[in-house]
Formats: structure tokens, sequence, C-alpha cells
């Protein structure tokens, strides 16, 4: 480095190993009195480019003004140490979890019931609650067209026909993310997706009452018929709401970075 | 607003394991019919009134609690800065 260190009469040694000739500073064109300087330029005062700095300098404002007003710190460390904060943070969640799971069994000590007796069938046979969905799909029977075309037979038993709606929910559970990828943050950012994922919970939650039909205190027909029906209502009324919300989502979105007047 | 969602949770939260609690000694007759609604003793001692009193206590605040936080503030805000006419922020 010491051949690059030829300081002369305080010009600066050029850092970028360019060529020599930049160094003596002969290459520069000197600005004269028309070029504008770096504070002219900032301060313009009409047209567009007055516009233009204002929506800058009002953005970068608001967000000095968020920052400033959140008690968010900013660090600048690429992570936190296993030891204390995620620790701390993993203990306490533990400690929580298994302080909660003491405190229920103590207090509300879980019923045991008598024992089962294998040689006799239980008059209700379930699956475990989470397959009750599955359970369900097993009891479309009405929904099994009776083709014309076939002379009035359905073209498959109602057994089968209820476990190729397995395969179809399961199917189209599969295919949703490669139908949208889920680049929204946010519900409102896409309506019609949100729609369907309300569409799946509602019918998750309504086949799984039809699986246990015969506990469920309501006519039967009318619970088959909810069963389709409540999920449509759900997810279009789920997309009506959030897709009148958007405009209004978008519209504070866009106001933080132009110079827009909130309508009286 | 995430402030106001977190005091409500937890006064649900909070509030309805209290309740499930009492609820679970006191008005559960039998594990196989009604559970946590059910009859409430009849012979109740002292100390049985102060806790059957403390279950309703706790549901009720469990419940008008959260909803202070999640609708009623809320809504008091909103509707001073509509009156007082200033832009929503």
């Amino acid at each position: 480095m010491s051949e690059n260190d030829t300081t002369t009469d305080g010009h600066e040694t050029a850092t970028d190993g360019g060529q020599e000739a930049a160094a003596d500073g002969s290459g520069i064109v000197a600005p004269d009195d028309e070029t504008p300087t770096w504070s002219e330029r900032k301060e313009r005062t009409q047209g567009l480019s007055q516009l233009t700095y204002e929506y800058f300098e009002r953005a970068r404002r608001e967000d000095q003004d968020l920052r400033t007003e959140s008690d968010y710190v900013e660090r600048d460390v690429l992570a936190f140490p296993v030891w204390p904060h995620e620790m701390i943070r993993n203990l306490a969640l533990t400690s929580f979890f298994t302080g909660m799971i003491i405190f229920l069994s103590a207090a509300l000590p879980p019923h045991i019931g008598a024992p089962a007796n294998p040689s006799q069938t239980p008059a209700v046979i379930l699956p475990d609650w989470y397959l009750y969905w599955s359970f369900g799909l097993l009891k479309l029977g009405p929904l099994n067209p009776e083709l014309s075309l076939l002379g009035g037979k359905k073209l498959m038993a109602d057994r089968t026909y209820g476990v190729v709606a397995n395969l179809v929910v399961v199917g189209f559970i599969a295919i949703v993310p490669f139908l949208n990828k889920g680049a929204a943050r946010r519900p409102v950012e896409q309506p019609f997706w949100a729609a369907v994922g309300v569409f799946g919970v509602i019918f998750a939650a309504t086949i799984s009452a039809l699986s246990v039909k015969n506990l469920v205190p309501m006519d039967s027909h009318l619970l088959f018929d909810l069963t389709f029906l409540l999920p449509f209502v759900g997810g279009f009324l789920t997309y009506a709401v959030l897709k009148s919300m958007r405009e209004g989502y978008m519209f504070e979105l866009n106001r933080r970075y132009y110079r827009l007047r909130p309508p009286k | 607003m995430a402030d106001e969602f977190a005091k409500g949770f937890g006064i649900l939260v909070t509030a309805g394991l209290g309740w499930m609690t009492l609820a679970g000694w006191y008005t559960t007759p039998s594990f196989e019919g009604t559970q946590l609604i059910g009859a409430e003793p009849t012979a109740a001692t002292f100390y049985d009134t102060i806790a059957l009193l403390l279950k309703d206590i706790l549901f009720w605040f469990a419940i008008l609690g959260a909803l202070t936080f999640w609708v009623v503030i809320p809504a008091v805000r909103e509707a001073r800065r509509a009156y007082e006419g200033e832009p929503e922020s």
C-alpha cells in the first residue's frame, strides 16, 4: 500500500485502482454556476419536482415518526444467542404448559370409565374426533347419483362412493398449494383464497357433525343440507366482507406513500 | 389495538380457567351426562356458597371483560375520534 499512498497537494489518493490520470482532477469537469447543487436540487419549489420531493419526504417522515413512537429497538445483530434469550423464552413456554397439565390433573382429574367388555360390541362406534370428517364422508349416500343411463342404478356402491369422496377432498387439499403460492400476508389481500380457506374450515366442522348425526339434536335431513350449505354461505360472506374491506385497506396502504386526503 | 386484544384474551382465558375448575367441582354431577352447567348442589356449606358465587363472578368477568376490551373500549375510541372530527390514523 506504500506505493499508492502518494498524497500530494492535499489531493486524495485514488483508492479504486483506476487510472492515475484522474488523480490530479484533470478529467473532472468542474461545476459551473449553472449546475445545481444537491441542496438546490432538494429544494425544488415548483411543479412535479416539488410534488415528488414532498411525496418522498412525507413518506420518510411518517416512517421516522412510526419508528420513534414504536418501542421496537433496532439492533444491528443478525440473531440472538440461544442462552439466555431463546432459552428463557422456551423455558417460560415449557413451564406454562407443564404447570397447566399439573394444575388440570390435580384440580380436574379425568374421568375413568368402566373397563371395556371385549366380548360385546359397543352401541356407538366412532373414530377419534379428528377423523370425524373422514367418517362423515362415508355417509354421502344420498349424493350418490342414480344414473338413468344405467337404468336407475348407481355407478358404484355407497361405500365406494364414500371412499372416493375421501380421495377428492385429500386431492383438493394437496392441489391448493400449487394453485396459490400464498404470497399474501393477510386475508384481506386475497379475498378469494381466504374464502376458500373459510369454506374448508366450515366444511370440516359440518362434515364432522354429519358423521355423528345420531348424536346431533337436529333433523338429520336438515343437518345433511346444512353440511353442504353452510360452507358456501361462510365462503361467500367471507369473500364479500374481505372484498369490501380491501378498498379501505389499500387506501390506508397507499396513503403512506401518496399525499391523499381522507374523505370527510 | 394488539394490546387491547391481549388484555381481553388474558381475561377470557384466565377467568375461564377458574370458572371451568369451579364448575368441574360443583356443577358436574356426572361425567356421563351434563358437565360444567349441571344443577348446583342444594346442600351447600359456607365455603360452597362462596365458591358458587365466585364461579358466577368468574363466568361473567370472562365474558364482560373480554367484551370490554374488544368491543366497548375500541367503540368508545372510534366514537370519540368521530366526534372530534380527527382523521383516522
